[in-house]
């Protein structure tokens, strides 16, 4: 009868014992399901083998078929059920099962039989019935043991067995997998003690293999036994990770036990070493460091992942324990003492501890090693602190209820005090190590940064000395010389053919000339007098600074690159005069920004011999050949000069600058490359208003003449130009009339 | 827990008795006497690991020194479980040793059969003229027990060597017995384990069959 309410008999084993059932033990508890399941599999083996023989009876199919509909699977109980027509004779079923037990055998092996039968003729039971058995099983294969097992085990196994062949690798590895899924499979189905057994019996397995095996056949015992303390180590370092499954596993009391025992520890506090009868003294510091150490050996133990590793903890904290001083360590000694420090390590899961490394470990290990033995210790300490009573401690029985009764907080004697202290002096002491080595280091680093600083210091001297050398080597006039010249003949040079073309009569070329002539006819004076000619041009450039930046601004606007040349020259122009000042006469000043050096670096040579003259007309030709249109750019240049010669219309155009340059040099700038792109002919001439108009923006007076008397005429081709004129306020409106036609339109 | 692998037996031993009877003493005096031993270095003597080879035999005693105060008594049966033999120490000058001695002849007897060796050792013979155990009364209860007993002087290093020999022998001579009823009964008892864990069975087959 379905109903909501789960009644309390139906969680209980389906078989009818007291203990609760498992849906996925089908309902039985772990027992039932177990015999079940072995019963099933006899049957099974039976039926296989007298499956002909059974077929033919088929009078018992009906209710057969009927059970196989009502569950999955073969249980006692609902066979029984069916033989009873009714579910709730639950108890009744228990009575059969006692009493009929044998009846009950028999007819489950018919049944099973019957059940084979059946199954062969309808297919469609085989298949569902099958997944389902194979599902518990399936389960488990497929989880997949991360392969970081296998290679931590092979690295292991290279650095601890270098001489054993790689076939016993690879058999352990191959051992310890299949030992691990053989773990992981029944851990679900199995209670922890079958499980343990199953372990157990998986290390004589590996014992057996060694021993039969020819790949283990050189083998010593003693590399044997490390061999399985070496599988042991990894399989439970895994399996340890694994929650519930070795390591206080589910359905067991570890847990519970781990807290209880903390718990009555630290109740317990209070029991000193007066209590247990061993002698410890209290006032020596090597017993307290003996002591400390057990039991931070003690409370190492939880960490370690392996059997093996924790039973080396005991083992390491029991020699501790041992070694306190006092008399001839013997076992009656081992034993108060070894309580006593358990009473005051409290270790973290000790219980769970315990039943793991008894579970789990290789039995073999733990009952003729050191290790066992000094881990039956502990676990007769812990047993003894377990049943810890008055009598135990030889005291009084009240006084023992008075001392329980106490608050935890309050008890413990001046050891614990000391065992504390102990444990702050230790680390007050690493503390200290430790601040010393930073110390160290400090002073190291310290002495190297020193060093690295004085390896700094030299370095500067050596370069600076190198940088001597090489100024001392290379004659300091020349660079100068060779650089001035060809900036001056830069723009002399390039200026006067300019205009001589347009404009003969222009009034920039004397004073260039002058400069270039004078600088081309200094190329043997001293660097001081260089720097001084130099100084002719740093006059200007408190004023060409418009200069540049309106040419900044140019290059942002129009990267043509016929222009962009000579833009480039003019500023290296600016910044030569600028750094010749700063500078002085070292070459040094120059190398930096100048492209050109390897010519200069060539050239003083031939110009120490040659005099001005050759190197002149080189530098001329070059640019000449080079660029026609850039010309223009340099034609102007002379008037940045002039502007120190205090000529009115300076002023005036000098007003616009702020507000003209952007616009009319956008303008034209469009324009200007369309030309440039035409022809070089035409770029010359177009380019060169259109350059006049760039620079007139800033410079008034530019070379050209006839666009400088285009702002004055008003009278032009171009409408732009008349808008400069116009107004400040006109030229602001300019920039949407990017296109001449708007321009003209207003 | 035995075992006989590659010809060595491994058997565990109890030094049981009351607190200063000379369990330790013993020990110390058996194991220490010899020189190829390597714990002689060492002052710790309770556990000690004592080879010897016994009718071509290899045989490793390890020895369990165990605490004899009386408190500790019921922390016994975690001591002597899966030993395969126990030397029951008492002082023949302490009556009372004698009493302690016969409590745990019975309680070993109760717990663990007749599987287990026993040796009775009156400790401190040289104290001879103390004797508070007559030997008559020791002798006819070892009998009754199914024990040996042994006079010993770890003093005098009086008997102890012949102790431990006897032991060695009776241990070897049980396990061989053992081993014999055993394995029939461990393959009656393997029958029933392959039934219960077929698939235990078949993933050995399996797995060995990988190796």
């Amino acid at each position: 009868m379905p109903s909501l309410r789960i009644d309390q008999s139906d969680l209980k084993c389906k078989n009818g014992c007291d203990y609760y059932g498992n849906p996925q033990w089908q309902g039985y508890c772990s027992k039932c399901h177990r015999e079940q399941l072995q019963r099933q599999r006899r049957a099974e083996k039976a039926s296989a083998a007298s499956a002909s023989a059974t077929l033919p009876r088929q009078e018992q199919k009906k209710p057969e078929r009927g059970l196989k509909k009502s569950v999955s699977g073969f249980r006692v109980g609902d066979i029984t059920e069916t033989g009873a027509e009714k579910a709730g004779a639950r108890t009744q079923v228990v009575v059969s099962l006692h009493s009929f037990s044998k009846f009950e055998e028999k007819r489950l092996r018919q049944s099973e039989t019957l059940k084979k039968a059946n199954l062969l003729k309808f297919s469609v039971f085989k298949k569902s019935s099958a997944e389902e058995h194979e599902q518990s099983e399936r389960r488990p294969q497929e989880f997949k043991i991360p392969s970081m097992v296998n290679e931590g085990m092979k690295r292991d196994f290279r650095a601890r067995f270098p001489q054993l062949p790689g076939q016993v690798d690879r058999d352990a590895r191959v051992f310890a997998h299949s030992f691990i899924m053989d773990v992981i499979k029944c851990s679900n189905v199995m209670s922890v003690d079958e499980l343990s057994e199953r372990v157990q019996r998986q290390y004589q397995r590996f014992i057996r293999h060694m021993d039969t095996s020819q790949h283990f056949a050189g083998l010593e015992q003693d590399t044997k036994e490390l061999l399985i303390d070496f599988v042991e180590k990894h399989v439970m370092t895994y399996l340890h990770e694994l929650p519930g499954v070795v390591f206080s596993p589910a359905g067991t009391e570890d847990e519970r036990a781990d807290r209880a025992l903390s718990e009555r520890i630290q109740q317990l506090g209070w029991v000193g070493e007066r209590h247990l009868d061993c002698d410890l003294d209290r006032s020596n510091a090597a017993c307290r460091q003996q002591l400390y150490k057990a039991i931070s050996e003690l409370l190492g133990m939880d960490g370690c992942a392996a059997p093996g590793g924790k039973l080396a903890r005991v083992r390491r904290c029991c020699r501790h324990v041992l070694a306190l001083p006092g008399p001839p360590a013997s076992a009656d000694e081992l034993l108060p003492r070894l309580i006593f420090t358990v009473l005051k390590a409290n270790p973290p899961r000790l219980v769970s501890n315990i039943n793991f490394v008894t579970r789990f470990c290789n039995a073999q290990r733990l009952m003729t090693g050191e290790g066992g033995y000094y881990f039956t210790n502990l676990c007769c300490a812990v047993s003894f602190i377990e049943n810890l009573s008055a009598e135990s401690l030889n005291m009084d029985k009240q006084e023992f209820d008075c001392y329980m009764a106490m608050p935890a907080s309050i008890g413990g004697s001046a050891w614990a005090a000391a065992l504390s202290l102990c444990a702050c002096a230790r680390e007050a002491e690493e503390q200290r190590a430790q601040a010393e080595r930073m110390l160290q280091q400090l002073h190291e680093i310290d002495a190297r940064s020193k060093a690295l600083a004085d390896n700094a210091a030299s370095f500067e001297e050596q370069i600076a000395k190198k940088v001597q050398d090489v100024l001392a080597k290379t004659p300091l006039e020349i660079k100068p010389r060779r650089e001035l010249p060809r900036f001056g003949k830069f723009k002399s040079i390039a200026a006067a053919p300019l205009i001589d073309i347009d404009t003969p009569t222009s009034a920039p070329d004397p004073a260039p000339t002058p400069a270039t002539l004078q600088l081309e006819a200094t190329p043997q004076h001293t660097p001081n007098e260089l720097q001084k000619e130099h100084e002719i041009p740093v006059v200007e450039t408190t004023v060409v600074e418009d200069k540049q930046e309106i040419l900044d601004f140019q290059v942002l606007e129009k990267p043509s690159p016929s222009k962009s040349p000579n833009n480039l020259d003019e500023k290296w122009d600016l910044k030569q005069t600028n750094s010749m000042e700063l500078l002085t006469p070292s070459p040094l000043g120059f190398t930096p920004f100048d492209s050109r050096s390897i010519d200069e670096l060539v050239t003083p040579e031939d110009f120490g011999t040659e005099n001005l003259a050759p190197g002149l007309s080189n530098i001329n030709y070059d640019i000449d050949l080079s660029d026609f249109s850039g010309d223009n750019s340099l034609a102007e240049d002379p008037p940045k000069s002039e502007p120190k010669d205090p000529f009115s219309p300076d002023g005036i155009k000098k007003e616009f600058d702020p507000f003209a340059p952007l616009p009319s040099r956008s303008e034209y700038s469009a324009i200007l490359e369309t030309f440039d792109e035409f022809s070089l002919v035409d770029a010359r001439n177009v380019s060169s208003e259109a350059f006049e108009v760039v620079h007139r923006g800033r410079d008034p007076f530019s070379p050209v003449l006839t666009e400088q008397t285009d702002p004055f005429s008003t009278a032009n081709q171009h409408t732009s130009l008349l808008d400069d004129k116009e107004s400040p306020t006109a030229e602001c409106l300019l920039p949407s009339p990017l296109q001449p036609q708007t321009s003209k339109s207003t | 827990m035995s075992t006989a692998r590659n010809g060595t037996h491994n058997f565990k031993v109890v030094l049981l008795g009351e607190g200063s009877v000379g369990k330790t003493s013993l020990l110390l005096r058996y194991v220490e006497d010899k020189f190829n031993e390597r714990h002689t270095s060492t002052l710790q003597a309770t556990f000690l690991n004592k080879k010897i080879n016994l009718n071509d035999k290899r045989i490793n005693l390890a020895i369990w020194d165990t605490a004899g105060q009386e408190k500790f008594h019921a922390l016994g049966p975690i001591y002597y479980r899966n030993s395969n033999g126990a030397i029951l120490v008492y002082d023949i000058t302490e009556a009372d040793s004698f009493v302690k001695v016969k409590n745990w002849v019975k309680e070993l007897r109760r717990m663990l059969g007749s599987d287990i060796v026993l040796i009775i050792a009156g400790n401190k013979i040289d104290l001879e003229h103390e004797q508070a155990v007559p030997t008559e009364e020791a002798e006819s209860f070892s009998k009754s027990v199914g024990a040996q007993h042994y006079y010993t002087s770890a003093k005098v290093n009086y008997g102890i060597e012949e102790l431990f020999l006897v032991l060695a022998q009776l241990m070897l001579q049980k396990f061989e017995q053992g081993s014999q009823t055993n394995h029939e009964a461990s393959r009656a008892s393997q029958v029933l384990i392959v039934d219960d864990d077929e698939p235990a069975h078949r993933s050995c087959c399996f797995n060995s069959s990988r190796m």
